[in-house]
């Protein structure tokens, strides 16, 4: 193993402890459930760097086709929808005892979170339906390229334009004056260390991925 | 500008207005979701992280069987 997952290891320790310990200011409504935002916003923000991932490696695999870059990319999507799940999962128990329900149809941003999660289920619904590999990856990887491009749009374009009970809508910054400043210290560790730590676990499936092909082809 | 036009297009907020309305706790809610809301809902905290480890764990366990899986593999093929 190598050196930078351990410190991942440990830095994820220190993050949970301290997102736990801080002192945060009292906030109405939210309590103690600001804390939080150390653990859902990161798995966004983990579910976009790899889905970006598998979009470089969707666009390498159209440009040189060779197998292992369509590895990397389905590996990049899986991880990346595991942690879509996360943030999906989480934020219903939050919305539960903040906004009182586990899921509602007036909040864009977690309905169309929802949605950028079914476009990529649908990717490996695809993927499925081809035993032929050269097929599969080739298609597969135009069809991610399509799945990226409505990222941006499904989870900040369009939620920004309207009502939405989550901080940032309305054409508002997610992080203004009224904000907590201390939650930064604690957050923005916490992107890195959930982003380290979403890259490792897509680093063993494409490793993972890359063993069974050579078995299946020597 | 934009008040305007959501005024408009916001249906939805205004039908499921009294789903959201805040986080009362009314006296006959489970006892799930009264242990949830004491001591200033910390617990959603911990119910929070304990998702995002169940999540990957499964994920982990998924990717340990397809490995034992490939392990089997190869046993068989050597021995073959």
């Amino acid at each position: 193993m190598k050196v930078w997952k351990y410190v991942v290891a440990a830095w994820m320790t220190l993050v949970i402890i301290g997102g736990f310990l801080i002192e945060i200011p009292e906030i109405p409504i939210l309590e103690q459930t600001a804390r939080n935002i150390f653990f859902h916003v990161p798995m966004w923000m983990t579910m976009f760097l790899l889905f970006v991932i598998s979009f470089w490696y969707s666009i390498k695999y159209l440009n040189d086709q060779d197998m292992e870059f369509d590895i990397k990319a389905s590996s990049a999507a899986s991880v990346g929808v595991a942690f879509g799940v996360c943030g999906l999962l989480t934020g219903s128990l939050w919305a539960r005892f903040t906004w009182g329900s586990w899921w509602t149809f007036a909040e864009p941003k977690m309905n169309l979170a929802a949605l950028a999660l079914m476009i990529y289920v649908a990717y490996f619904v695809l993927r499925s339906a081809f035993d032929d590999h050269a097929k599969r990856a080739k298609l597969s990887a135009v069809y991610n390229i399509f799945a990226v491009t409505t990222i941006p749009f499904l989870l900040y374009v369009v939620p920004r334009q309207l009502t939405s009970l989550h901080p940032g809508a309305d054409g508002n910054p997610a992080f203004s004056e009224i904000t907590a400043d201390e939650l930064r210290f604690i957050l923005y560790p916490a992107f890195i260390g959930f982003i380290a730590l979403g890259y490792w676990i897509y680093e063993i499936l494409s490793r993972y991925k890359k063993v069974q092909f050579e078995l299946e082809n020597s | 500008m934009q008040e305007d036009t959501l005024a408009v297009v916001d249906t939805l907020t205004q039908a499921y207005a009294d789903q959201w309305s805040g986080p009362a706790v009314a006296e006959d809610a489970g006892a799930f979701i009264q242990f949830m809301s004491s001591n200033e809902l910390i617990y959603v905290v911990l119910g929070v992280s304990l998702i995002i480890w169940a999540v990957l764990l499964f994920f982990l366990f998924r990717v340990d069987k397809k490995v034992s899986k490939l392990e089997e593999q190869i046993k068989s093929s050597k021995e073959a």
